[in-house]
C-alpha cells in the first residue's frame, strides 16, 4: 500500500468519496446498534421505531457505495492497492448492511417484548454484548481508515468475547424457560436478539479480515478462536 | 496468489527459453540497464512494463542483438536462449534474428505484395525448396497471423494497402514465417484502434501455443490482458518480475505499486 497521490487527482477524490461513504454508513450502523440495545433495556418503543426507520438510510448508502465502486472499476481500472480498496469497500458495505438489518430486527422485537413480562437482567446483558460488538465495529472501521492490520487482528481475536457472552446468555435463557414456561415467548425473542448480535460480531470480524487483505494483499489464513459452542449444546436438564 | 483467469491460461513454469544474467547496457556513458537477471519461460507471454526511459525496450532489443546496430551501445553479462549464448562471437546476428523475430510499434510492411512480405524471410534463409513449399509457408504464416481469411484473395496486392491493424498482423505473419522460437513485440498495438488492438491481443494469446512471446507495452491494461508474467522496469533496474495476476493485485515492491496504480513513482 502506498500513500502517494495519483497522477489523476480525480481518482484520489473518487476513492476518498467512497471511503467517506463507508465511514458514514459505519457511523449510522454503530448508532443504530447502540440505540436499539438502549431501547430494548429501557423498553423505549419510540426509540426502537426510530432505529427501524433509519435503517432505510443505511440500505441506501450500501447501494450508493456499490454504484460508486462499479463506476470506479469501469472508469479507472484500479490495480493493486486501489483494486483491493474498491473490492473491500463493497464487501464492507455488505457487512455493514447486514449489521444494520440485525439492529433493525432487534428494534422490531423490542416492540413485541415491551408488552411482555420483563426477564430480569436480560436487557442489561444484551446491552453489554451490543456495546462490545459496536466497539469491535468501530475499531474495525478505524483499522480500515488507518490501514492498520495489527488493530484489525486484535478485533478479529476479540470475537471470542462476544461468542462467550452469547454462550452465557443462551444458557441463561434456557434456565429461565425451564423455570417457568411463561418466559418462553420472551426468551425466544431475546435469544434471537442475542444470536443476531453474535452475528454482528462475525460481520465485524469479517470487516477486520478485509482490512488485513487490503493492507497485506492476503486473507488471514490461520484460524481465529471460535467460542460459539451452542451448536453442540443439548437441552439435557442435568447439564444445568 | 494464483493467476485468477481460466485454467487454460495457467503458466507452465518449467521451460526456460531465455536466461539473462547480470546484463548491463551502456549507451556511451549512460548506464541504461543495471544488472538485470531474468528467466523467460517458453510458451508464455511475458510483458515488460515501466515508464518511458526505464530500459524496457533497450532490454528487449538485447534479446535479438538489435543494439549491435548502435555504435555507442555496449552490452555486458550473459543472455542465453535455450542454453546458447547469443553474444558468442560465433553467433551470426542475422541467423539469430530469424530465431528471435520482432514486431515493431508502427506496422512496417515492405513495399511489396502481401505474399512477398511473408515470403521474404523464408527465401533469404532458404527455408523453402520449391514454390509449393513457399506457398505453404506463406499460407501457414498468414493463418498464424490471423489474417489469412482477409487477404487470401489478394495475396499479390501491396501490403501497404492494408489497414493499420491488418498491416500489423501481416508483420506478425512475416515475423513467424521463419519459424522463430521467440517473438519480441515493441508496443505492437500503440498505433492501432481498439478493435485492431483486440484482434492483435487475441493473436498474441494464440501465438503463445508455439512461441515464447515478449511484449513491451505502455498500456498496463494490455500487459494485464495478454501476459502470464510481468516484469516492471524502473530507471534501468528490473524492480519486480512475477506472475501477472500477482503483479496487478498484490505487487511486492512499492515502486511497482506506485507505477501500476498511476501514482508518481
Amino acid at each position: 500500500m502506498t500513500n502517494e497521490k495519483h497522477i489523476a487527482s480525480v481518482f484520489d477524490r473518487d476513492l476518498e468519496a467512497i471511503q467517506a461513504l463507508i465511514m458514514k454508513m459505519g457511523g449510522l450502523v454503530e448508532a443504530n446498534i447502540t440505540s436499539a440495545a438502549q431501547a430494548l433495556e429501557e423498553r423505549d418503543v419510540e426509540l426502537a421505531a426510530k432505529v427501524r426507520a433509519s435503517d432505510k438510510a443505511i440500505d441506501a448508502l450500501e447501494e450508493q457505495i456499490n454504484e460508486e465502486a462499479a463506476r470506479v472499476i469501469a472508469l479507472r481500472s484500479p490495480a493493486a492497492g486501489d483494486l483491493r480498496t474498491v473490492l473491500t469497500v463493497m464487501k464492507i458495505a455488505g457487512n455493514l448492511e447486514r449489521c444494520g438489518d440485525y439492529a433493525k430486527n432487534l428494534a422490531k422485537r423490542t416492540g413485541v417484548l415491551a408488552d411482555m413480562q420483563p426477564i430480569t437482567g436480560a436487557g442489561a446483558s444484551i446491552r453489554r454484548m451490543a456495546r462490545e460488538v459496536e466497539e469491535m465495529l468501530k475499531l474495525a472501521l478505524d483499522a480500515y481508515i488507518q490501514r492498520d492490520a495489527e488493530l484489525a487482528e486484535q478485533v478479529r481475536q476479540r470475537d471470542l468475547d462476544v461468542d462467550q457472552m452469547y454462550n452465557a446468555l443462551f444458557r441463561e435463557f434456557l434456565t429461565y424457560m425451564m423455570e417457568d414456561p411463561r418466559n418462553i415467548s420472551a426468551c425466544m425473542h431475546l435469544h434471537f436478539i442475542a444470536k443476531n448480535i453474535e452475528r454482528m460480531g462475525d460481520h465485524a470480524t469479517s470487516i477486520a479480515e478485509q482490512v488485513i487483505y487490503l493492507v497485506t494483499g492476503e486473507m488471514p489464513e490461520e484460524s481465529r478462536p471460535k467460542g460459539d459452542l451452542t451448536s453442540h449444546t443439548d437441552m439435557d436438564m442435568e447439564s444445568f | 496468489m494464483n493467476d485468477m483467469r481460466i485454467v487454460k491460461r495457467d503458466v507452465d513454469m518449467n521451460d526456460i527459453k531465455i536466461s539473462a544474467k547480470g546484463v548491463q547496457v551502456y549507451y556511451g556513458d549512460t548506464h541504461a540497464i543495471k544488472d538485470v537477471n531474468v528467466e523467460i519461460k517458453d510458451k508464455t507471454v511475458t510483458a515488460f512494463i515501466g515508464p518511458s526511459g526505464c530500459g524496457k525496450s533497450t532490454f528487449l532489443r538485447c534479446l535479438n542483438r538489435m543494439n549491435d546496430t548502435i555504435d555507442i551501445c555496449r552490452v555486458e553479462g550473459s543472455i542465453q536462449i535455450e542454453g546458447e549464448d547469443i553474444y558468442d562471437k560465433r553467433v551470426d546476428p542475422v541467423q539469430l534474428r530469424a530465431k528471435v523475430g520482432m514486431v515493431f510499434q508502427k506496422p512496417n510492411p515492405f513495399p511489396k505484395s502481401i505474399y512477398d512480405n511473408v515470403a521474404y524471410g523464408p527465401r533469404i534463409h532458404g527455408l523453402a525448396r520449391t514454390k509449393a513449399d513457399l506457398d505453404e509457408i506463406v499460407e501457414k504464416s498468414l493463418r498464424r497471423g490471423a489474417i489469412w481469411n482477409e487477404v487470401k484473395d489478394r495475396l499479390h496486392a501491396p501490403g501497404t494497402g492494408l489497414s493499420g491493424g491488418q498491416q500489423q498482423r501481416l508483420c506478425i505473419a512475416r515475423a513467424v514465417a521463419t519459424e522463430p522460437e521467440v517473438l519480441l513485440m515493441d508496443e505492437p498495438c500503440s498505433a492501432l484502434d481498439p478493435i485492431a488492438t483486440a484482434q492483435v491481443e487475441e493473436l498474441i494469446d494464440e501465438l503463445r501455443e508455439n512461441f515464447s512471446v515478449v511484449i513491451v507495452t505502455h498500456s498496463m491494461q494490455q500487459a494485464a490482458r495478454v501476459s502470464q508474467k510481468t516484469a516492471f522496469f524502473h530507471l534501468g533496474n528490473l524492480v519486480e518480475y512475477g506472475e501477472t495476476g500477482q503483479i496487478f493485485t498484490n505487487p511486492q515492491d512499492p515502486r511497482t505499486e506506485s507505477y501500476i496504480t498511476g501514482r508518481i513513482g
